[in-house]
């Protein structure tokens, strides 16, 4: 081998002797190692949020329809027309404009609330197994947001303030308060100025078990910490129902009545006789709640399917962009090449009249394009790697996982589910592919010199010499 | 047979020029001894460099075979050419033609890459050559820092470099002043001379061509029945005066300029 190495040093000398030409190949080159490594992660970016939101979204709708199953003969009674409890908070507070959360498929209401005398009414219908008082009212920082209907002024909000009756013995029987505690312990029967926060809550606050909170200006004790994986349920902070009623100045009203029937049977006639009584109450019985779900569902698919169409689209869009990088640089390596054997004639002509063979031109031209696709590759990848997510944003203008939310990159909205988010998945390209496409430049760099090295060991040396 | 370095038989070189056929060569027979120092002379266009291309395996023969050390060359495959070209042959350009990114003894050593020798030879061998051509403290100096007799010399030191049968030097001298071309052409005597190395020079410069030990005259292709002794390489002259000198002296006796 130690022939090749005056070959190498050969070589290194002649790339070398031209800059111009050598920048040129590098730079060509090099744009399409960063432009290789920026699309596919672009890609892979959008596609690992694309996986998640949809994944997310499913373990959602699971997540609700046990929920809705077991709890087969709770009926919620409140004055919006969506589900209000089980998950879907459907009193995204907002006054008079969008929720932060944006368009949220139809479930969208404002937080209305009616006077508790209607509690002891629901009690008397018969089959009513318990009831149980619930006021949900969310707090948190009036902002205003200009969109193109006008500036609407409305609450984001911080936490929601969940009173329920402590002081009621059927509470124990039902899932109304969060069962997973993982710190401190539930509410139980007859607590008073205490909270039950969420983990959420806790970080908001900044407190802990055992910690005095001020709420609404007055002050409780955090008795326990409790866990939730329903997303709109993050934020909730129970609390006894009198003393939410109080501090919320929203004495004697009601935001939903859980209503439980005997049996699952009986929930349709007791539904009747609520509507009877009260015409201006929605009741969400189990089965209308499951219908309600099955229907966004469809609707989401429909959105997801939809977002997965645009991103294939961008995705066939990206190929032609890596397809065009390819050729193009193919070329420019081939044109440069060409022109430099071309330019070298002579010199050809010398080194075959001094005994160089054929394929010791060849590897010679060879070697020296392979020296300039290794230089190319390796400051194309590290372009690569610094400005992967500029240049997808740049070549991807469909895809921009790496800025806005990838939730917008995907379906160019939000997603009908408030809160349902995917971690921002940042465009960060994977050792492989660096490997990869460090390959793919050198390949490209030695395809794009195979032809003018070929011409270069063919020419004739007399042809050649005759230059002169 | 053995003891001739290059012998061809009725070489014919047809050359077509813009749909006519050229005749470049016709007939051409040689014979060229071991440690011949020959000069082949003709005006440009007589075909000379065909001849010298022809006997340095860069160009085939249309008719009429080469023989190359007693070997019929004529016929091998274009692909392994290069092979005779790397061992068996020498060249000397008229334009030097350095690899002027690499330095006179890297220039050397270039056609004795892909041999057997090793690398540490190569330089060593690389630099006795250019010490025999006079070159030994320029070793360093790449072509552009060297005159153009020097580049001429360590032409002449690459051409020698993997000991060929036969140096072709095609009008080695014609990029060089006066002075120079003398210098050179004393400095291929003299390897004929001590080194019993066969040379052939192709040149349309009569005093050049006589500096040689034979002659020979190509016009239109043929070569003509005349040879002439090089009376020069016998009996140096100066080029000024006439006088005769020795191949050694560096002024000349009679007239007293520089050699």
């Amino acid at each position: 081998m130690v022939k090749n190495l005056g070959v190498f040093t050969r070589a290194l000398r002649n790339v070398a002797r031209r800059k111009v030409r050598a920048s040129l190949i590098v730079v060509a080159l090099s744009l399409s190692v960063a432009i290789l490594i920026s699309i596919p992660t672009g890609i892979m970016a959008n596609q690992e949020a694309a996986e998640q939101l949809s994944s997310n979204y499913d373990a959602y709708l699971a997540n609700m329809e046990t929920e809705i199953t077991t709890a087969a003969t709770l009926l919620e009674v409140s004055l919006s027309p969506g589900f209000t409890a089980a998950g879907f908070g459907g009193g995204r507070p907002s006054e008079g404009g969008f929720g932060e959360g944006g368009f949220t498929g139809g479930f969208m209401s404002r937080e209305s609330f009616f006077n508790e005398t209607a509690v002891s009414n629901i009690t008397a219908i018969e089959g009513v197994a318990a009831v149980i008082p619930v006021l949900e009212k969310s707090e948190g920082t009036l902002v205003t947001r200009s969109t193109q209907f006008g500036e609407f002024e409305f609450l984001r909000p911080e936490y929601t303030i969940v009173g329920v009756p402590l002081d009621d013995s059927d509470l124990s029987d039902y899932p109304v308060l969060p069962s997973e505690i993982i710190e401190g312990r539930a509410l139980v029967e007859g607590d008073s100025g205490v909270v039950l926060l969420s983990e959420n809550n806790t970080d908001y606050f900044g407190v802990g078990v055992n910690d005095q909170v001020n709420i609404l200006e007055r002050d409780f004790m955090v008795v326990g910490v409790y866990s939730t994986t329903v997303t709109q349920e993050m934020n909730y902070l129970y609390m006894s129902l009198s003393e939410a009623q109080e501090i919320t100045e929203l004495e004697g009203q009601l935001s939903r009545i859980d209503v439980y029937a005997e049996t699952e049977d009986l929930v349709d006639e007791v539904s009747d006789e609520i509507t009877e009584m009260y015409p201006e109450f929605y009741v969400n019985t189990a089965e209308s709640r499951l219908e309600a779900i099955t229907s966004m569902a469809e609707r989401q698919v429909d959105l997801v399917d939809s977002a997965k169409a645009n991103l294939d689209e961008t995705q066939s869009v990206a190929y032609m962009e890596i397809g065009v990088a390819v050729v193009a640089t193919s070329l420019i390596v081939l044109f440069t090449m060409l022109y430099t054997v071309r330019e070298r004639t002579q010199e050809i002509g010398v080194l075959k009249a001094i005994g160089f063979s054929n394929g010791n031109i060849m590897s010679q031209f060879m070697l020296e394009g392979m020296i300039l696709s290794i230089i190319a590759g390796l400051v194309g990848v590290v372009i690569g790697m610094v400005g992967a997510p500029m240049i997808t944003q740049v070549l991807l203008t469909g895809l921009s996982a790496s800025n806005s939310g990838p939730e917008q990159a995907i379906t160019g909205r939000q997603i009908g589910v408030p809160g349902l988010t995917v971690e921002a998945s940042v465009a960060t390209p994977t050792v492989e592919l660096l490997l990869v496409v460090f390959a793919g430049a050198v390949l490209l760099g030695m395809v794009g010199s195979l032809y003018p090295a070929w011409r270069a060991s063919k020419t004739s040396p007399m042809e050649a010499l005759r230059r002169e | 047979m053995n003891d001739l370095a290059l012998k061809t038989e009725n070489l014919d070189k047809l050359y077509k020029l813009g749909g006519r056929h050229v005749q470049a060569l016709s007939d051409v027979t040689l014979e060229i001894q071991r440690g011949d120092f020959l000069s082949i002379m003709g005006p440009s266009g007589s075909g000379k460099t065909t001849l010298l291309n022809i006997l340095g395996c860069l160009d085939k023969p249309t008719h009429g075979t080469v023989y190359l050390n007693g070997e019929n060359v004529t016929n091998v495959p274009e692909k392994n050419l290069y092979k005779i070209r790397k061992n068996k042959v020498g060249f000397v350009f008229q334009t030097f033609n350095l690899m002027p990114w690499l330095n006179a003894v890297e220039n050397v050593e270039l056609p004795m890459e892909g041999t057997k020798k090793p690398k540490a030879e190569r330089q060593k061998s690389a630099r006795e050559l250019l010490e025999m051509v006079g070159l030994s403290k320029r070793i360093e100096h790449r072509p552009h820092k060297l005159s153009a007799g020097e580049q001429q010399r360590v032409a002449i030191a690459r051409a020698l470099a993997n000991n060929p049968a036969i140096v072709l030097a095609d009008e080695p001298t014609g990029n060089l002043d006066a002075k120079t071309k003398y210098e050179i052409m004393r400095l291929l005597g003299k390897l004929n001379a001590e080194q019993g190395t066969t040379i052939v020079v192709v040149t349309h410069d009569s005093k050049i061509g006589s500096r040689a030990r034979r002659m020979l005259f190509l016009n239109d292709g043929k070569l003509l029945k005349k040879e002439k002794k090089g009376a020069h390489f016998m009996k140096p002259t100066c080029p000024n005066c006439g006088k005769e000198i020795q191949p050694d002296d560096i002024f000349c006796a009679g007239c007293g300029k520089k050699l």
